[in-house]
């Protein structure tokens, strides 16, 4: 109102405001003009020549224009007011203590990134316990670390030190930074900012890093794919994810991935690894941007970075989102347990599609050891990478040492430089374990338990004897908790089995967009249901005993059929074993056993119960099936999918 | 006049000798500068409404005076923590007030401190008075480039106030050169086209020419763009509309309650004045506010060694 008059009352209309504003404006105060420097040397006759340019009063304005005093104020102040950017002042913020203002650097705050719906929607899915994450932070467990921190810290010391041993040579951690950054740079151009997901199908090669490094250097998500999955695969999971590009072969065998992408609808960017694809970038010219990021895209250690699948549907795909806090911890407390050091070179026969395999990075990037590279596993190719890249640590899954002992390659390849062995992915035979440890002169063979939403939760420790190694899982890493329960939830004594369930801060928070599995994911006092079936022992140790939903419920009597499993495996016509439940009218369930025979030679049923028998397993854990198959459906670890076989067996009855 | 014939004047005694006293007074207070405008001059520049006579209708004389803009160390500090520098005018303020009792007192001629506010009249942007004007004519000060802001040959950069009494004084003449600007503020315009104040303004609002004899030839300033950054006076309201129109009540709860609007409310009910002047990097990077002989306290009292 002004001077208390209503805008009604002193005649402002819109129309008034629209028509005037502009002039107004100019001749207020809130543009000057001066010329020369009437005032001071009293050319008073200029000041009222000049009064337009140099600043009007209100009623001075007014009557230039042909409007009352009160309309100038009016519109004068409510234009000064729709003019008003508030948040213009945050330009001070930056300067002072030696900086100023620079025109041509300054990104207005409207310019600067910020996180796209879909990247907030994923930072949405991570809420934690309050408490939980004030007892994370004041122990330690979470801590400062970012990945792209830790390589630039990695490049700083020892910038020389191998990062990658590869099929090319040896790339050291200043070399790996920079590609990191140019990767980074690349991402940015394309329009990839914090939050954004960014999905990776590569096999373990160089590329995997420099990709995985630059993603996380901006803050985007990397999630991954296996490199066997195929269009079908990938529709679904980066549906899901909201991935806005991918970085992927261009060609793996007889398949074309980047082209295959090409029509996949949801993804923006293609970046292909290899021959040039019509329609996608190639990884080189990603790699080859210069420049510099701005400071707004460094990352934060609570930031999601990792978004991995984990089993599902592809109705329901399973996705776990991992902050850089929760698994670099998990990695940096894991080192000296393990006792890796910057001397080490660590080998991965696990993917790093896979988080197994990316634990196996983290350890290393975590104290500057080296990643000698496998790109795939098979048996030979890794006896070729053990001899050739001399490893002192080796990640596998308990099916690529039976691969490789039961070819007769363990033997066969000097083991002189394995100082360790961490074996995960799938419970370890006990006899596989001893006959691993066995064959390394100077190495440990140790266990790991870990899943997508858990990352490192136990394992063995270097100096544990080898039947612990052999027979258990071992203890908690660092910040994790573990308990065996029974089915009323309940805690258990040692020696009983129940369902294992872990929680702490290594834990990933929920699923994303999966409301059904987050629905029974958790105990209400925060305990990840993981599913596996365990028993602890005197010690601590955790004995891995299967999984419950591998139950067999043999007319209501429920039995674990891993003893079973772990005798067959040990038969010496029998390459690969499983026994899965089938579905029977009176029983409910009953057992069948599948097995990959070694030679032409199968065994029969009956010749597998007798042996069975002479093992003293009891009768009603017998198989009543049996199923031969050329080979088992496998996970990325080698884990054998036993919904797969169930589905098979039900198929072809 | 001598100080002690100044220290005697007393009612009808010489203007001379009582302007004298008066600048005594506000010197030993702490004023840098004072001075006495020309009030004719006063009132063709100012527009009807904001001349002295609209306040004391009997004026005959307008004091100026300035106190000491910065410490040397100011001009180190952030710019976020700069902003709460503005009280040094508060010193400028008493010291003018002072001085309107002073003369009453002495003098028993009326007089007031003249209130450096906004005219209640005129919305948020336009003062009762101009400090600057007096100053300038008061000879205490002459417009820069910086959007005219007055700098003093000696000492720089001031904060300035203004006394209105019923005495005769005899008035002073503004200074006789402008250091505006500065002999390496020419040289960097001609190479570039701009001065430091130009250059390192956070929103640009300044640009301007200079003659062939490194004199003002155009002073142009965009006041809206400068009090945006600083005065945020209009944040409040616009803050309110935003809240109003948001969809929802998150959203109505982040416009009210982000670290900017609780900043701004916590400004209000503390009335604090931080944020609420100007940004003064223009200041910052000029050589005559912050390097003038005496621009400093640090300077000020070397150049006092050196009289010793
Ligand atoms: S006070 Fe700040 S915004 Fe205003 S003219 Fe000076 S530098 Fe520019
Ligand atoms: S920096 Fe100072 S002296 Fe130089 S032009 Fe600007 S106001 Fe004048």
């Amino acid at each position: 109102m002004p001077r208390g008059l209503t805008f009604e009352q002193i005649g402002v209309t819109e129309a008034m405001i629209a028509s005037y504003a502009d002039a107004i404006w100019r001749l207020s105060n809130n543009v000057q003009i001066r010329r020369g420097d009437p005032v001071r040397l009293l050319e008073l006759d200029r000041v009222d020549a000049e009064r337009a340019d140099l600043g009007m009063s209100d009623a001075q304005i007014a009557a230039v224009l042909g409007l009352t005093r009160d309309q100038v104020l009016a519109i004068r102040v409510l234009t000064e007011v729709r003019r008003f950017r508030r948040r213009n002042y945050h330009r001070l913020y930056e300067l002072g203590r030696g900086s100023r203002f620079r025109a041509d650097r300054y990104v207005p705050l409207e310019a600067r990134g910020g996180f796209r719906a879909d990247a907030l929607a994923l930072r949405e899915a991570l809420r934690f316990d309050p408490k939980e994450v004030r007892r994370f932070v004041e122990a330690g467990w979470w801590g400062n670390d970012t990945l792209a921190g830790w390589i630039a810290a990695r490049a700083a010391e020892a910038p020389q030190r191998a990062a990658i041993r590869g099929p090319d040579g040896d790339l050291g951690y200043g070399e790996l930074a920079r590609r990191a950054e140019r990767f980074a740079v690349g991402l940015h151009r394309l329009g990839i900012g914090r939050g954004d997901v960014v999905s990776v199908q590569l096999p373990n090669v160089p590329e995997f890093l420099v990709a995985y490094l630059g993603i996380a250097r901006i803050g985007a998500v990397m999630s991954t794919a296996h490199v066997p999955y195929r269009a079908a695969e990938l529709r679904t999971l980066l549906a899901h994810s909201r991935a806005r590009a991918l970085v992927c072969l261009s060609r793996n065998k007889d398949h074309e991935p980047a082209a295959a992408a090409l029509a996949l609808p949801s993804l923006e960017h293609v970046i292909a690894l290899g021959d040039p694809v019509p329609g996608t970038r190639s990884f080189a010219e990603v790699l080859a941007s210069a420049g510099d990021l701005p400071d707004d895209l460094a990352p934060a250690p609570a930031d999601p970075f990792l978004l991995l699948y984990t089993s599902g549907t592809s109705a329901n795909p399973k996705a776990v989102p991992l902050t850089q806090q929760a698994t670099l911890g998990n990695a940096r407390m894991g080192a000296p347990e393990h006792r890796i050091t910057a001397a080490d070179v660590v080998l991965s026969a696990a993917p790093y599609s896979h988080l197994f395999g990316l634990y196996s990075f983290h350890l290393a990037a975590g104290v500057g050891a080296t990643n000698l590279l496998l790109p795939a596993f098979t048996p030979p190719d890794f006896a070729q990478a053990v001899a050739a890249g001399r490893p002192t640590v080796l990640f596998v899954g308990p099916a690529h040492l039976a691969a490789l002992l039961k070819i007769g390659l363990l033997d066969a390849t000097d083991l002189s430089s394995v100082r360790l062995v961490i074996a995960s992915g799938s419970a370890c035979p006990p006899e596989l374990a001893r006959a691993v440890a066995a064959r390394l002169p100077n190495g440990r063979f140790t266990q790991l338990w870990g899943m997508t939403e858990t990352q490192a939760g136990l394992y063995t420790r270097p100096d544990d004897p080898i039947e612990v190694a052999a027979l258990t899982a071992g203890r908690p890493s660092p910040g994790t908790e573990a308990r065996v329960v029974g089915p009323d939830g309940a805690g258990l004594e040692p020696g009983e089995e129940g369902e294992l369930q872990v929680r702490g801060s290594l834990m990933f928070p929920g699923y994303f967009d999966n409301a059904e599995a987050n629905a029974d994911a958790f105990t209400a006092d925060g305990w990840f249901r993981t599913g596996d079936l365990a028993a602890r022992d005197a010690g601590g140790n955790f004995r891995i005993t299967g999984r419950s939903k591998d139950l067999i419920n043999r007319g209501g009597v429920k039995y674990n059929p891993r003893d079973v499993e772990d005798l067959l495996d040990a038969h010496p016509d029998v390459m690969q074993a499983a026994v899965v439940p089938v579905p029977d009218p009176v029983l409910g369930e009953r057992a069948c056993c599948v097995i990959v025979p070694r030679s032409e030679r199968s065994p029969g049923l009956e010749e597998l119960c007798a042996y069975l028998l002479e093992r003293g397993v009891a009768r009603y854990k017998l198989p009543e099936r049996l199923e031969l198959v050329a080979e088992m459906p496998l996970t990325p670890t080698r884990k054998i999918i036993k919904s797969r076989l169930v589905a098979r067996i039900a198929r072809s009855a | 006049m001598s100080e002690a014939a100044a220290r005697e004047a007393r009612p009808g005694a010489d203007p001379a000798a009582i302007k004298a006293q008066i600048v005594e007074y506000c010197k030993r207070k702490g004023a840098l500068a004072v001075g006495v405008a020309d009030l004719e001059a006063i009132d063709r520049v100012a527009p009807p409404g904001h001349r002295p006579g609209d306040i004391l209708p009997n004026v005959r004389s307008v004091i100026s005076l300035g106190v000491g803009g910065q410490t040397q160390g100011a001009w180190t500090v952030p710019t976020k923590a700069f902003a709460y520098f503005g009280s040094t005018e508060g010193r400028a303020y008493s010291i003018a007030y002072g001085c309107s009792f002073f003369i009453e007192s002495r003098f028993r001629a009326r007089a007031i401190y003249c209130p450096p506010d906004m005219d209640p009249e005129g919305g948020a942007r336009i003062p009762l008075q101009s400090l600057k004007l007096h100053a300038e004519l008061a000879g205490i000060g002459a417009r820069s480039l910086a959007g005219d802001i007055l700098l003093h040959p000696e000492f720089g950069y001031m904060y300035y106030a203004s006394v209105f009494t019923e005495l005769e004084l005899p008035p002073d003449r503004p200074l006789a050169t402008n250091p505006c600007p500065a002999p390496s503020c020419v040289d960097m315009y001609r190479k570039t086209g701009q001065t430091p104040c130009m250059k390192f303004c956070p929103v640009q609002c300044l640009s301007g020419t200079i003659d062939e004899r490194g004199r003002q030839a155009e002073m142009r300033y965009e006041m809206a763009k400068c009090a945006e950054l600083t005065q945020q006076y209009e944040a409040v309201p616009e803050v309110l509309a935003e809240a109003l129109a948001a969809g929802d009540a998150a959203a109505r709860e982040r416009t009210l309650f982000d670290p900017d609007a609780s900043l701004l409310w916590y400004k209000m009910s503390v009335g604090s004045g931080g944020l609420l002047a100007q940004c003064f990097e223009c200041m910052r990077v000029c050589p005559i506010a912050t390097r003038a002989p005496l621009a400093d306290p640090i300077r000020r009292a070397q150049a006092a060694d050196r009289k010793d």
